[in-house]
């Protein structure tokens, strides 16, 4: 381990106080906002919002709904990675439905609702084809469909990676000891992948809690913990002590969640290393899974088909001639190119200053001996309980009287303290695989610290960092739940307006906007696969 | 005895094995030696019934065994890295096959495989607490009671130190000798090779390059592949060894 420079120290001590600025400081206010009254701190306001029967239905239903979708969605998501992982499906088709079944990423989540809504809607596309509505889409069933798209992808990526590093072999070896299908199936990919699977229940369950785009568009009269603290907060007779209370409560899950995840961290398999193998020849089993695959992915880009074409038309679904107007009045209408923009600056300046500072985090915390350099996985665990509607409420309760309240600046930051998580632990992965001596190597032929990162250090984690601008962009590209308490009418962003936008029924406007936040995050998810790519190509 | 006729396979248009032609008689011990890439783990799949060959036989005592599943011809493998059950302890792992197929070995000749393992003092300890050699002796001893009609070691020495590795070695050669039992190892060590089986297969590039006795290959080299992968290693080897203790110990 190299030895501590006062340059080290200095970042160590900025980054630091960044998290207290952002961090520490506004979880502190929401807390004691929390308990503030007018007679002084009490418990007064967890119990109003505790009696408060609506309330109460609220999170009943928030939890009834969201353990559903988490169900549905792990069992889901564990067929499709089972199918790309222990099948002998045509390789192009794995790649399809692997691509395919991350397209809900690139969408904001309040853009679900409305693409559900048209789709299964009384005069939506997918009820047309059918000839009659299949259920009531406002509300319960609507909700379902929604968390379960949002909840797939990142249910599908934690247990894809889990079978990636499961031992195939064992298959092989359980077959050769004469076990039945079910000893089998149980021994070789259960086992191993129950730290997975709970984990991926769990995600779901999170996620959903704390959605605020999709009830906010389709959740109809059943109300939810989200839209509650949407409306305690932002509506006709706003209560920021009740809020905070919400918050608090909010939070309470998603601790759980993170207490239970790093418990499950236990059953996962190690194995010491791992090797390909061939899949044993089952053709029932590759059709049966397949299929299944397809119906799942078919299923949930048909939902979104009608967002590709309903901006196309006069108005659907009663004047199907086809036009560019709708595509021509955003474009023309100064407004709503503006939001478009602002959407790009936040987008731009989260991922550089997200990478800046999460990529800083990880080499104080891996290649150097500083002190109190585990600060950083604290921080990391924090940001990853804490759901965005509870940080942007805490900036809210903070710097609502400060300078900082309407800027970009404020949302930027909001946005990155929300997603340091997941770019902090992806470079803190590539940089604790580096060889350990590299720094030594560097000082002993002369560079300075700075340079050994710049001329060592980096380049050979570029693959890393264009995999966290890939998450930090288009993560802020889609987030409403973070920025919904902090944005002005100067600041909106496209999510935010599309909220907006609702109040006045304008659907095709709303669907050009998502089809903006879609290509634009296409574009750069497909320029980073690409400069990835051509970097492990390079490296090996 | 176990008869391979004309077996060839392609990767996507890659030629892996060409017409493989080879005999193997009950209780030997055969090792498929070549370079990384030569096609001998391939080889060693399409006996185990895993990977399926595009051209040729298998025949077992007789038996035509070319269209026979993995689970049915009756023969098992270690691997290289042994795949235990890394939840299960080590006894669990033995037994685990014994599970499905009740009644197949009694109480005692477990018991006798396990003492002829030596691995009575280590049943109950984890598969993470166990050292290579010890793993190596568990993974022998799950696929030994399933009395498997060949033994399939897919580079059995290569993970192991020094030491353990000549025991090691010793144990499989005592395997084929007290149960019988015809053993294919696939190595890419030619001294591995040479001083642990009765005949050595040496693939080259999916070809036979020549197949016969230790004794064969090091008086008879069939071609340059052969003398020069196989014989100047070994030469080598002798070269540094007599330099070490001197001459007269040759």
């Amino acid at each position: 381990m190299l030895n501590v420079r006062p340059e080290m120290k200095v970042i160590y001590t900025s980054i630091l106080i960044v998290f207290l600025l952002f961090l520490l400081l506004p979880m502190g206010t929401l807390l004691l906002r929390s308990f503030e009254t007018a007679e002084g701190y009490s418990l007064t306001n967890y119990y109003n919002v505790l009696s408060n029967s609506e309330l109460l239905t609220a999170f009943v239903n928030s939890i009834k709904i969201s353990g559903l979708t988490a169900i549905i969605t792990t069992i889901l998501a564990f067929m499709i990675a089972y199918a790309l992982n222990c099948t002998n499906i045509y390789r192009p088709l794995k790649s399809v439905i692997k691509m395919g079944i991350l397209i809900p990423m690139l969408l904001p989540t309040i853009t679900y609702g409305f693409a559900i809504m048209y789709s299964f809607g009384n005069q939506g596309l997918i009820t047309q084809l059918l000839g009659k509505p299949l259920f009531d889409i406002y509300g319960f069933n609507g909700l379902l469909m929604g968390y379960v798209i949002y909840t797939l992808p990142a249910a599908f990526l934690l247990i894809n990676n889990s079978f990636m590093y499961i031992d195939k072999k064992f298959i092989i070896v359980s077959k050769l000891m004469m076990d039945g299908s079910m000893r089998s199936f149980l021994n070789t990919i259960i086992r191993p992948m129950l730290g997975a699977l709970g984990g991926a229940f769990v995600l779901s369950f999170i996620l959903s809690f704390t959605d605020y785009g999709i009830p906010a568009s389709i959740g109809g009269t059943y109300s939810v913990v989200a839209t509650q603290l949407y409306q305690v907060m932002l509506g006709s007779i706003p209560n920021f002590n009740h809020g905070a209370v919400i918050a608090v409560l909010m939070l309470v899950p998603a601790l759980f969640g993170v207490v239970l995840l790093n418990y499950l961290e236990r059953f996962n398999f190690h194995y010491d290393k791992f090797s390909q193998i061939e899949m044993v020849e089952n053709k029932i089993r590759d059709i049966i899974l397949g299929f299944i695959s397809i119906i799942v992915l078919m299923g949930m880009l048909s939902i979104f088909l009608v967002m590709f074409i309903a901006p196309f038309l006069t108005s659907f679904p009663y004047d199907l001639t086809v036009t560019m107007q709708h595509f021509i009045n955003v474009f023309t209408s100064n407004d709503l190119t503006a939001v478009y923009k602002n959407s790009l600056i936040v987008a731009f300046f989260t991922t550089v200053v997200g990478i800046i500072l999460a990529y800083s985090s990880a080499i104080l915390n891996t290649r150097t001996g500083l002190k109190g350099r585990v600060a950083f996985d604290v921080v990391s665990m924090i940001t990853n309980t804490l759901p965005g509607m509870v940080l942007g409420l805490s900036y809210l309760l903070l710097f609502n009287g400060s300078s900082l309240k309407g800027t970009f600046t404020i949302i930027i930051v909001c946005n990155i303290v929300h997603y340091f998580t997941t770019p902090y632990l992806m470079a803190k992965n590539s940089l604790s695989k580096m060889n350990p001596s590299w720094e030594t190597t560097g000082g002993l032929l002369g560079d300075s610290w700075f340079k050994t990162v710049y001329r060592v250090i980096i380049p050979n984690s570029a693959s890393t960092v264009i995999e966290m601008f890939s998450y930090y962009f288009i993560n802020s590209m889609v987030t409403i739940s973070g920025i919904i308490f902090l944005v002005s009418a100067q600041t909106s962003l496209v999510s935010s307006k599309i909220k907006e936008l609702q109040h006045f029924a304008k659907f095709n406007e709303i669907f050009v906007l998502s089809l903006l936040i879609f290509f634009t995050n296409l574009i750069v998810k497909l320029i980073c696969d690409y400069l990835q790519k051509k970097q492990s190509v390079k490296n090996f | 005895m176990l008869k391979l006729e004309n077996i060839s396979k392609q990767y996507h248009s890659k030629v892996v094995l060409e017409n493989i032609n080879l005999e193997i008689e009950s209780g030997e011990i055969v090792s498929l030696l070549g370079q990384s890439g030569s096609g001998k783990t391939t080889l060693l799949n399409i006996i185990l019934g895993l990977t399926k060959m595009d051209n040729g036989r298998i025949l077992f005592n007789d038996q035509d065994l070319t269209n026979v599943k993995m689970k049915d011809r009756g023969f098992n493998i270690v691997f290289q890295d042994y795949a235990l059950f890394p939840h299960l302890t080590a006894y669990e792992n033995i037994i685990y096959g014994l599970k499905n197929k009740r009644g197949s070995v009694s109480e005692a000749e477990l018991q006798e495989y396990i003492d002829f393992l030596e691995l009575k003092p280590h049943l109950q300890k984890k598969i993470g607490e166990l050292s290579g050699g010890q793993k190596q002796r568990v993974a022998l001893a799950r696929t030994l009671v399933m009395k498997p009609k060949i033994l399939l070691l897919d580079e059995p020495l290569s993970a192991l130190d020094g030491v353990i590795k000549e025991s090691i070695k010793e144990r499989i050669k005592s395997i084929a000798k007290e149960f019988q039992l015809t053993t294919i190892i696939v190595t890419h060590d030619p001294e591995e090779a040479l001083t642990l089986s009765d005949k050595i297969l040496i693939i080259d590039q999916g070809n036979i390059s020549q197949f016969g006795t230790p004794q064969e290959i090091i008086h008879h080299p069939k071609n340059e592949f052969v003398k020069e992968f196989i014989l100047k290693q070994l030469q080598i080897k002798r070269q540094n060894i007599f330099q070490l203790f001197g001459e007269q110990y040759a």
